[in-house]
């Protein structure tokens, strides 16, 4: 990123925010209450922190445990968010069993995130009729609302902009106090407001979490792999400070009918290698990019080097963004290439893949040159799991990727 | 303040251009691009940027409403014009020029050559990397244009009229992956400010 980052940023001034948005909730809510939901990330802890300075204790935090969080997140983010300086009172409420429900026998992204965004409503409906909240506050940014007003990815945090009316619907009216800011602004906001480094510079989760990683249908075991594989790609990871990374899991389903020599053929031109050194997979299930402004839900290919050329070409992030730009210029339905890291020959039917991104603002993003030999160790560690049998690297920058792959 | 609105037409980094424009100083927010003249022209506006989106401009004929809409303001508005992405494109083929699918379509970073600078490049040349997203490509600049850079897969990635202030490109100079996309916002305010004068 380099330069550009240490551009002053005159536009925007966290304390004549505050103070401005502040005087707007006050004489927005009156003497309302207000629900809020926060999910122990950046944007929503953020928002929160904000209405409390205008509203006090006529706002109510709460945190739906969906199923689809971390390990141990929902007991974690409760607990640190009713720590000082945020000392925010959080409710749990658990949920996951009708998350589950509803996402079930669902395969296609956009079907998942409408399924999750109703329920999400239905339960937060709930849990403000039983505190008497006419008011939802919530943490969305400026790129939540461009991807969805643009039909990119639809957000579980927008209604009105889709045309759903919060009111009618779902009998609450919305608040956003950070609509209009961007990811790096909320957190200069978040350090103007003393949040501690741990919550302010937080790597992004989606509001789904899991379930947009978990890509195709949803099952426990899926769910339950990827569990482990982010636990073990965060754990690998952290030290590089790359802006987002995670693990996601797809199931190997191949799409016929797409020419597969002429993938690998791609492939092989690209990286200036003889065809019997390269090998090329089309998943079945789609994942979601975006194509010259345009949302394309498309293929992911897996491109498989033979062992000898994946230890020299794993190190060349050059070479791979070409075998990445080759393939996605020359078929217009493939949004995605990855490289694969390590198999297991005779293994489980799933695969793993590597997710790590550099980014400002999240609505560009480059991938970051993991060290090949941390990719390795990774796929060592995710290969122990039964259910999987390869460990890829996406090499996809957004665009024509997008960061999450549903 | 230099008073600068972005026409919104539904692309995903126009909001970006009002944030970078923003940082510079300058007063900007999106405007819609149905926005009658006289209404642009009450409030005073020093210059228009318009910013990319997901149609294609191949024709004139079977344009969205929005850019049938931003058309008629790139061909009425008398202001000094930066187009972005789509609107190049429409830029183009609403002054007789032609845009045509990309023979190669570049996502991701992009090598730019700087073939003249023409003040909006000022301080570019040789090249730069810059972001793209697009499929289709101006094909032929119109007459009355004259072209300032290209990519290996493109042969005109930036474009400006031979006498008024009004250029295109391809590229996104909006996204913080095109580093040097600010040098361009402040090579445009310079030519905005010079134009104040006259």
């Amino acid at each position: 990123m380099g330069k550009r980052l240490s551009v002053a940023f005159q536009g925007f001034h966290p304390s004549s925010f505050l103070s401005e948005e502040t005087a707007r909730l006050r004489e927005l809510a009156q003497d309302k209450k207000v629900i809020s939901a926060v999910s122990g990330g950046v944007d929503s802890t953020v928002a929160t922190l904000v209405a409390r300075e205008a509203l006090g204790d006529r706002l109510f935090p709460v945190m739906l445990d969906t199923g689809f969080l971390r390990v141990g997140e929902p007991e974690r983010v409760k607990e640190r968010l009713g720590m000082s300086p945020t000392s925010l009172k959080v409710r749990l409420v658990h949920a996951s069993g009708r998350f589950l429900a509803s996402v079930r026998g669902k395969g296609t992204a956009e079907e998942k995130r409408e399924k999750f965004r109703e329920t999400f409503y239905q339960v937060l409906k709930e849990e403000a009729e039983r505190e008497g909240c006419e008011y939802i506050l919530q943490g969305t940014i400026a790129p939540d609302w461009i991807e969805t007003q643009g039909g990119i990815k639809t957000q579980h945090n927008i209604l009105e902009q889709v045309g759903i009316d919060p009111a009618s619907t779902y009998g609450f009216k919305i608040i956003e106090p950070l609509s209009d800011l961007y990811k790096d602004q909320v957190r200069m906001l978040g350090r103007h407001l003393n949040l501690p480094s741990e919550l302010s510079e937080r790597q992004p989760f989606p509001g789904p979490g899991l379930l947009v990683r978990c890509i195709g249908n949803v099952t426990k075991e899926k769910i339950r792999v990827l569990k482990e594989a982010t636990k073990m790609v965060e754990t690998s990871l952290a030290p590089f400070n790359y802006e987002q990374y995670f693990a996601a899991v797809i199931e190997n389903k191949f799409a016929k009918g797409h020419s597969l020599e002429t993938v690998s053929e791609t492939a092989s031109e690209a990286l200036g290698l003889p065809k019997s050194e390269v090998h090329a997979d089309v998943f079945e299930d789609r994942v979601t990019g975006v194509k010259g402004d345009q949302r394309c839900y498309g293929l992911l290919a897996g491109v498989k080097l033979s062992e000898e050329s994946r230890e020299t070409y794993g190190w060349l992030q050059d070479r791979l963004r070409q075998l990445q730009a080759g393939i996605v210029e020359k078929f217009p339905d493939i949004t995605r290439v990855a490289m694969l890291v390590k198999e297991r020959r005779g293994g489980g039917p799933l695969s793993i893949l590597v997710r790590a991104v550099s980014t400002r603002d999240f609505m560009t993003a480059a991938v970051s040159p993991v060290p090949w030999k941390i990719l390795k160790d990774i796929g060592q560690q995710v290969l122990k799991e039964e259910t999987v049998s390869r460990v890829y690297y996406d090499i996809t920058p957004k665009p024509p990727g997008t960061i999450e792959f549903e | 303040m230099t008073k600068i609105p972005v026409v919104y037409v539904k692309g995903q980094y126009n909001h970006l251009i009002v944030r970078n424009l923003k940082e510079l100083g300058v007063e900007s927010k999106l405007l819609t691009p149905s926005v009658p003249l006289e209404q642009l022209e009450s409030m005073n506006p020093d210059a228009l940027v318009m910013g990319g989106g997901p149609q294609s401009v191949r024709s004139l004929d079977h344009l969205t409403g929005e850019l049938a809409d931003a058309a008629r303001l790139i061909r009425q508005a008398r202001l000094p014009m930066l187009c972005i992405c789509v609107t190049h494109q429409l830029l183009a083929t609403a002054f007789g020029g032609v845009t045509g699918a990309a023979r190669k379509p570049e996502f991701g970073p992009v090598e730019i050559s700087v073939i003249e600078e023409g003040r909006i490049l000022e301080g570019l040349k040789p090249s730069f990397t810059a972001w793209e997203s697009h499929n289709d490509e101006v094909v032929k600049a119109p007459e009355g244009f004259h072209v300032l850079a290209k990519s290996d897969n493109c042969a005109i990635e930036a474009m400006r009229h031979d006498n008024s202030p009004v250029f295109g490109v391809q590229f996104h100079p909006e996204v913080s992956h095109t580093l040097k996309g600010v040098d361009l916002f402040k090579n445009f305010l310079h030519i905005v400010e010079e134009h104040k004068r006259t």
